[in-house]
């Protein structure tokens, strides 16, 4: 399989000033995003999964900054940048962004149209005049699915519903014309029911606009819909990373193991659901050995002695544990996430 | 809209009649040594006779029903104490405007100065802008306004070269006063701004904005300022009526002719015909303001409809 490497992400560290102390949110990250794929990245909250994706479009907050390592986009290395100008053509035109809460994300005051107008306007400079901007605009509306958008055109966000919302973000988003777009938990803040749309609606305009995404979600259920790859992410570093089936099915990291464990899917009924006890390490201190050994109930004892380095498992799958080194011991994975193919609702079902 | 708007003018107006009944009745629990210049000399003969004279022996109600329609007939009454037997209308035309213009006026350059040092205050948040237009936030806040004014006064005439007081006909002379009166709001006007447009630079779709790849001056002017601006607009009615009724120090200060103090003066003359005309202007003046707050409000945002409901979630 030979795939383009659209983004390219080499030791990245992030860091962030706070009351004086610094905290080390992204811990020497390297990864891959192909073109045309859809990559989701896991793990629990405060892991660093939006922040990892903010440094793609300089969003980081101002005391947060990147002390070492590479974003390479389009021949440019993206951590080097420093220029409001130059960031401002990446933000939307290259690399676009889709928010958690759709209720928040859209200015009260401006009609729907506007907003997405703007984006054109912004990204698409060969799009001229008023009427042929607004055309494009209720094309996008159109491709979000929101019927009747001539007259949604001239609404405002209150006046629409939160599934709706998401999808005016959506089209503010296709109106940049990105080449990448982050979903930053686009389902989190919806109803379950308008989560599975809005997914689907996500699908079919990956394949329109020939999009690769990156989406970010504590839901695994969300990942094994719409996801080719997973990167499974523990204290600001990606433990695990694996084509989809690769990590639900063979999974190799005890985080990601524990992670799968927690699947709601897995629980009995009368019996309380697996937890994953203890809480992550402070990242104001320096992380000795694997970040997620003091709550490994099977942690060996290097594992809290040296950082484990990544090991392959096949071309495409590959995961920081010691566990995979040839001369561990053999740890199987718990028996409850040994059949996940076979549980039903879990993956692909 | 116009139904709304009907309805609010309607209600407005029965606000006033509410507030002017009120203090109508109020002025009739005062002693009656204020309906006369020389109460102590009169007998009582001639005190009953004076009451009958200016029908203050009718029941109350008569009283007050009388009231509102020498109002309609634009007749407020004769002042009795503060200028006796002249038109209260008389007394209030030659006071009112001067002090409304000046109002007018400061509010006008407050706005003027305030909203972009607000502004500006919030882009360079932080920076040496922010940092000076806080510490004038502060002393204009912290030091008690008798002392810049004060100062202002002395050093404005000299530089300017003009005289201490307030000469209408002189252009230059309106300078002063009206900056005076503007410093509190341009202060007041800043610090809010500047908080509003903070606040709103946290949320969620100025985040989107720039993801969108819009600039800094794009999103703080297009985005955030509006935002801001809709609470802004609830402080200005009432800051133009403190304006022109809260003026007596810097009147007085400068000889100007208004307003300023009237009321207190009329109200300790016991001079009812002119209570009830002051309180009737500035009752008017403050549900104008607040009504037109209120039309701002519905223009600028389109969240907030009028009156009916429709459409929504």
């Amino acid at each position: 399989m030979t795939r383009e490497v659209i983004l390219s992400v080499q030791d990245l560290d992030v860091k962030f000033r706070l009351r004086g102390k610094v905290l080390h949110a992204i811990r020497g990250i390297s990864l891959d995003i192909y073109k045309g794929e859809s990559l989701a990245i896991v793990g629990e909250s405060g892991s660093g999964k939006s922040v990892f994706t903010k440094t793609f479009m300089g969003l980081l907050d101002n005391n947060g900054f990147i002390p070492a390592g590479h974003i390479m986009y389009d021949g440019k290395d993206l951590a080097k940048i420093t220029a409001e100008k130059e960031w401002q053509k990446i933000r939307g035109g290259e690399i676009a962004m889709i928010m958690q809460d759709p209720m928040t994300s859209l200015n009260p005051l401006k009609t729907v149209g506007e907003q997405i107008a703007e984006a054109i306007r912004l990204h698409q400079p060969e799009v001229k005049g008023k009427e042929a901007i607004r055309e494009k605009v209720i094309s996008y509306l159109n491709d979000v699915g929101i019927p009747d958008p001539e007259r949604r055109y001239k609404q405002y966000a209150h006046e629409f519903s939160g599934g709706m919302r998401q999808r005016v973000v959506i089209a503010i988003a296709l109106a940049c014309n990105p080449k990448i777009l982050i979903c930053d938990e686009p389902t989190t803040a919806l109803d379950v029911t308008i989560q599975a749309q809005i997914i689907n609606l996500l699908k079919k305009l990956k394949e329109k606009y020939s999009l690769t995404i990156v989406f970010i979600t504590h839901d695994l259920g969300v990942v094994a819909n719409i996801a080719d790859r997973v990167a499974v992410m523990y204290c600001g570093d990606i433990i695990e990373v694996g084509m989809s089936e690769e990590v639900f099915y063979d999974p190799k990291h005890p985080y990601t193991w524990a992670l799968l464990s927690s699947l709601p899917q897995l629980g009995e009924r009368g019996e309380d659901l697996f937890t994953i006890k203890g809480t992550p390490p402070s990242l104001y201190k320096e992380i000795k050995g694997d970040a997620f050994a003091p709550r490994n109930p099977r942690a060996l004892k290097i594992d809290y002695m040296l950082q484990p380095p990544y090991f392959e498992v096949t071309p495409t799958h590959k995961a920081k544990t010691w566990l995979l080194d040839p001369r561990a011991p053999k740890v199987e994975p718990p028996a409850a996430i040994r059949n996940l193919k076979d549980i039903e609702g879990v993956y692909g079902k | 809209m116009i139904k709304y708007l009907a309805k609010r003018i309607g209600r407005s107006l029965i606000t006033l009649v509410i507030i002017i009944s009120v203090v109508f009745l109020l002025m009739r629990m005062m002693p009656i040594e204020g309906y006369f210049p020389n109460f102590d000399k009169m007998t009582d003969a001639q005190i009953q006779a004076g009451l009958e004279a200016q029908g203050l022996l009718d029941p109350v109600p008569v009283q007050l029903g009388r009231f509102f329609v020498n109002l309609f007939h634009g007749d407020l009454g004769v002042s009795h104490g503060y200028r006796n037997n002249v038109p209260v209308t008389e007394i209030l035309a030659d006071k009112v405007p001067i002090s409304i213009q000046m109002g007018c006026l400061s509010i006008i350059v407050s706005l003027i100065l305030g909203i972009p040092l607000g502004t500006m205050m919030a882009r360079y948040k932080g920076k040496w802008v922010d940092k000076m237009g806080t510490l004038f936030i502060v002393f204009i806040q912290a030091v008690p306004a008798a002392v810049y004014y004060l100062m202002f006064q002395l050093y404005g005439t000299l530089l300017l070269d003009i005289p201490l007081l307030f000469d209408a006909a002189n252009w230059k002379s309106w300078i002063l006063p009206v900056f005076s009166m503007a410093l509190g709001n341009i202060a007041y006007y800043a610090m809010w701004l500047r908080r509003y447009m903070v606040d709103e630079s946290n949320k969620d779709y100025v985040r989107l904005a720039r993801a969108k790849g819009a600039s800094g001056n794009t999103i703080m002017f297009r985005h955030i300022f509006r935002n801001a601006f809709v609470p802004m607009v609830q402080y200005l009615p009432s800051s133009f009526l403190n304006t022109v009724i809260g003026s007596i120090y810097i009147e007085s200060l400068y000889s100007v002719p208004g307003m300023g103090g009237l009321l207190v003066q009329v109200i300790k003359d016991n001079d009812n015909n002119m209570v009830q005309a002051i309180v009737l202007l500035y009752a008017t003046v403050g549900v104008i303001g607040l009504l037109l707050g209120d039309i701002m409000m519905t223009v600028l945002d389109p969240r907030i409809s009028f009156g009916t409901k429709e459409g929504g979630r």
